[in-house]
């Protein structure tokens, strides 16, 4: 059975949403930042695999490749905010750090 | 020697100048800004090396000047009008109406007026820092004080040195501005500050018609250096615009508009009358605003008296030697722009003879010693004005010279007076008070014997300087007549105004009125000051003066004696007498650079002054079409233009010198012989019986002929109601509507976006998602979108673009043709139609989701309107 492109995209479209509900409803900071990094790993899956109908060059992955270095950068911050968050309120729950509000 | 001077620096690139401009600077800066750590002595130090430096760069200049222009060839060979120049670096261009460039480079130049000027200015200067050392040495401000003096100096010698008007204005600035500084040195009190800015405002009053004559200048001369403006002056007066016609400046009707008008019986038609005057008027009075600023004439004198709330070294190096005389040497400067109109030259006159007259008669009253030179500086710059006025350059320059030495002289002595009783009263006021002085000879001798000589040299004591310089003016006045160069060229389309031939009589008339008057109060100054008895011995300390109800108690201070005598006043150290007797030497002695009728009469004198001044002014008095002719040619012959002077004419003048001379002696001597008489033959009874039997005439005079009060109503007030109405107009409409209203619209839409900030992260990316979502039903739908434009009889129709995007055209609105197929480069299309035809246009678009949608555009050319109709969407 050949596996074509559509199926990646597949895959990855059930990635991005199992990642963006995991974000949305989860209330924990640190769940959150691994939903964000499924949705992110979702983009690059789609990123490779259009990039095998293009052989001519190699742009998707390595925009991939960018990404995965954004995405370690993003976890870096993300997690250092959250350490803060600790501190701050020893707690990681996303709905009670609301000192922004108004 | 001179000659290796010259081959370092040659004449067209005389760097030496960089010394004379950059020691002072150099001295500014460092006594400006390390002024605290170098110390007092260092302070000192750096202060006298850079002016004393300065000075002998001038020297040297000088000398070498005086063999550029050839004064080596004996006494009457012909010198030429050479300078010494020194270009900086390119500063500017200015562009005129022409679009021609004008490049305005930082360049400086000494010829045979400016080399005079900045000896004085840097001899003067010198000497004025040595006594500076001495009388300022118990001051806090010390270092202050001298980096504002240096900087003073030198602001002063790029005024003097400048070879454009630009340069001469950046100096010009910087005089009024070191001059704003140490009048308001002592700061703390509040009027000192205020007779600061009031020299600050009157001055830049002046400088807005600096300004004006620069571009005025560019306009007309299309130049801004000396050499430039010499000559194209004659454009100032034949410049001719587009037309053909005179190109004059329109005073009246002010726009061009018309204001004649007749309301029934009352005809205002007169004020059609039109009003112009010819660029060199225009110039002129541009220029003479500018220089009653810096030189206290009418009607901007009155920041001058105040100016003398500086320290006594500020008032006579700034407030007397030099920087007023500022005005006079622009005059001298720009001789040549001036005489081309004869009426600007009597209004340089005239305003030099009515300020003249007034100052005198202020000073006749003043008790404060150092008002009585301030009011008496005026006047004498009243009389150079008077003298340029009259088209004697030389004899104005003249007494710009002798009274730099003579009115730095009596200002020094007067601060050394200052200095003496300031030590027994510790009060600035009645230290200055003349009532408080008397019998000073017997304590300062030093200051006695130097004031003395100065009273003599200002007062006009034949063979004394001042008797010569003032005595050349008041003769020039009386015989000079300026004719305009229009006359000559008989341009008879534009009414000139020929100055009247009374107005000379009356000139010379008003200056001995001025001169007897000066020496009256100049002696009566004198006598009371040094001689009679000392009044001091029980005058009240501060204490006593300011506060006589605060006397609380307790401390010996306030409990002094004040019935005993105290400690005798005491001569200054010789740092202060030193330059008195330098500047009483050179205020008896510097007359014989030019001492006129004695100059012709006894051979060996000579008028060297006039001799070495002469190629700078003679364009201006000879020149054709801009001469100064002498009102004897009238006389003689009665001609009323003079084509040129007969040789006649000129013995006539000459015969006239010594009866005219008699009016300044007697002026000397009538002023000296009723002071003698008040003030000692009747130890000052009858002036108190004068001010006691004219009551109004003493206070109006001495309330300074309620000038002051009189701008405050007029001037000052309306500038107040203006300030008020925008203050008001600023709280009600920019603060009450626009500012509230702003923030009102701010608030409000605030309002309705906090109620979004909920600072929850889920609800932000629960509305990301269904931002996201509104997008990719945006992208998922077609939109067929085109522009259209209307070029002549087409309309081009563009396609909106969008992603993947392909498009088909209906353009003759019979329907798509279905084989065509959908093309991506297919955007834009042009239809022509014909007047009041209507075509129905469709644009079918199909988008990467291979979803399609169609619009209808109804073009509609009208007859004769140009509007289009775009049609409804028909997806």
């Amino acid at each position: 059975m050949m596996i074509t492109s559509d199926s990646y995209v597949f895959v990855a479209a059930i990635l991005f949403i199992i990642g963006g509900i995991g974000f949305l409803a989860r209330r924990n900071v640190l769940v959150q930042l691994m939903s964000i990094e499924i949705m992110l790993n979702a983009v690059n899956l789609t990123l490779v695999a259009f990039n095998r109908s293009r052989p001519e060059n190699h742009s998707g992955q390595i925009f991939a490749f960018f990404l995965i270095a954004a995405e370690a950068a993003e976890v870096a911050v993300g997690l250092a905010i959250v350490l803060s968050l600790f501190r701050l309120r020893r707690s990681v729950r996303s709905d009670e750090a609301d000192s922004l509000r108004n | 020697m001179i000659e290796t001077l010259l081959r370092i620096f040659p004449q067209g690139d005389f760097s030496l100048i960089a010394v004379i401009l950059g020691m002072p600077l150099l001295g500014a800066i460092v006594n400006g800004v390390f002024g605290a750590r170098i110390g007092k002595p260092g302070v000192r130090f750096m202060a006298l090396a850079a002016i004393g430096i300065s000075f002998f760069a001038c020297v040297l200049s000088f000398l070498a000047l005086d063999k550029v222009v050839g004064a080596g060839g004996g006494e009457h060979a012909e010198l030429v009008h050479g300078k010494l120049a020194w270009t900086a670096w390119e500063w500017m261009s200015a562009t005129t109406f022409g679009g021609a460039s004008i490049p305005i480079q930082f360049r400086f130049s000494i010829d045979a007026l400016s080399g005079i000027m900045m000896l004085v200015v840097t001899g003067v200067g010198f000497l004025i820092h040595l006594y500076a050392t001495s009388y300022m040495e118990k001051d806090p401000g010390f270092a202050r004080f001298f980096a504002y003096l240096n900087l003073f100096v030198f602001s002063m010698l790029v005024l003097i040195l400048g070879d454009n008007l630009p340069v001469l204005f950046v100096g010009w600035e910087g005089v009024g501005l070191c001059s704003y500084l140490l009048i308001g040195f002592w700061f703390e009190a509040e009027k000192n500050a205020a007779a600061g800015k009031k020299a600050f405002i009157a001055n830049r009053i002046g400088d807005f018609g600096l300004i004006l004559a620069m571009a005025l200048l560019v306009y007309y001369t299309g130049s801004l250096d000396w050499d430039g403006i010499q000559q194209h002056a004659g454009e100032l007066i034949t410049k001719t615009n587009a037309q053909g016609k005179l190109d004059t400046v329109s005073i009246w009707p002010v726009g061009g508009g018309s204001y004649g008008l007749v309301f029934g019986w009352i005809n205002l038609s007169f004020l059609n009358k039109t009003l112009a005057i010819t660029g060199a008027t225009a110039v002129g009075l541009c220029l003479l605003l500018g220089c009653t600023g810096k030189s206290a004439q009418l009607p901007l004198y009155v920041w001058l008296p105040d100016a003398m709330a500086g320290p006594t070294p500020v008032s006579a190096l700034i407030h007397a030697a030099t920087m007023v005389t500022a005005g006079v040497y622009l005059v001298c400067r720009l001789s040549f722009v001036f005489a081309m109109s004869p009426f600007v030259m009597a209004c340089v006159g005239g305003i030099g003879a009515l300020t003249a007259l007034l100052a005198a008669t202020i000073a006749l009253v003043q008790n404060d010693i150092k008002k009585v030179l301030a009011y008496s500086t005026v006047s004498q710059l009243g009389f150079m004005f008077i003298g340029v006025g009259a088209g004697a350059f030389t004899a104005g320059f003249f007494h710009v010279l002798t009274h730099a030495f003579f009115k730095a002289c009596l200002f020094l002595g007067a601060g050394s007076v200052i200095h003496a009783m300031h030590a027994r009263i510790h009060d600035d006021d009645a230290s200055q008070d003349m009532r408080n002085m008397g019998g000073l000879k017997k304590y300062l001798p030093y200051t006695y014997w130097t004031f003395f000589v100065s009273t003599l040299a200002i007062a006009g004591m034949p063979l004394l300087s001042g008797f010569f310089s003032k005595d050349e003016i008041l003769y020039r006045a009386y015989i000079n007549k300026t004719v305009s160069p229009q006359m000559d060229r008989a341009l008879k389309s534009f009414g000139v105004w020929e100055q009247p031939d009374w107005f000379g009589p009356v000139l010379y008339t008003v200056g001995v009125i001025a001169a007897t008057m000066t020496a009256f109060y100049m002696f009566r100054c004198f006598l009371l000051t040094f001689h009679g008895d000392f009044r001091g011995w029980t005058i009240g300390r501060p204490s006593q003066i300011s506060n006589p109800h605060h006397d609380d108690g307790g401390h010996g201070h306030h409990h002094e004696d004040l019935t005993t005598p105290g400690r005798a006043p005491h001569e200054s150290p010789w740092q202060m007498t030193v330059p008195l007797l330098v500047l009483a030497t050179f205020a008896a002695l510097v007359g014989y650079l030019n001492p006129g009728l004695l100059g012709h009469k006894i051979h060996f004198l000579g008028n060297a002054l006039d001799h070495w001044l002469h190629p700078v002014f003679r364009d201006t008095i000879e020149g054709a079409g801009r001469m100064v002719a002498l009102r004897a040619e009238h006389l003689v012959h009665g001609a009323k233009v003079p084509a040129e002077i007969s040789h006649e004419a000129l013995e006539h003048v000459e015969h006239m010198e010594p009866i005219l001379m008699l009016g300044g002696i007697s002026a000397f001597a009538i002023g000296v012989g009723i002071a003698y008489w008040m003030y000692v033959k009747e130890k000052g009874a009858p002036a108190k019986a004068l001010a006691a039997k004219f009551p109004g005439v003493h206070r109006f005079l001495l309330n300074k002929w309620y000038v002051d009060e009189l701008y405050d109503e007029v001037v000052l007030s309306s500038v107040d109601a203006l300030a008020d109405t925008a203050a008001a107009a600023d709280r009600t409409i920019v603060d009450g509507i626009l500012a509230r209203l702003t923030a009102l619209i701010a608030s409000f839409t605030g309002t309705i976006f906090r109620a979004f900030q909920t600072g929850v992260v889920h609800t932000y990316s629960a509305i990301m998602v269904v931002g996201l979502a509104a997008l990719g039903v945006f992208f998922f739908r077609p939109h067929a979108e085109a522009t259209v434009r209307k070029l002549g009889a087409d309309y081009q129709l563009t396609a909106a673009p969008g992603m993947g995007y392909k498009y088909r055209w209906d353009l003759d609105g019979k329907g798509f043709d279905e084989k065509q197929l959908l093309s991506s480069t297919d955007i834009q299309h042009k239809v022509t139609l014909e007047e009041g035809k209507t075509k129905t246009v469709r644009l079918e678009v199909e988008n990467a989701f291979g979803r399609r949608g169609i619009r209808e555009f109804v073009l509609t050319r009208a007859e004769s309107t140009k509007t289009i109709e775009v049609g409804k969407n028909a997806q």
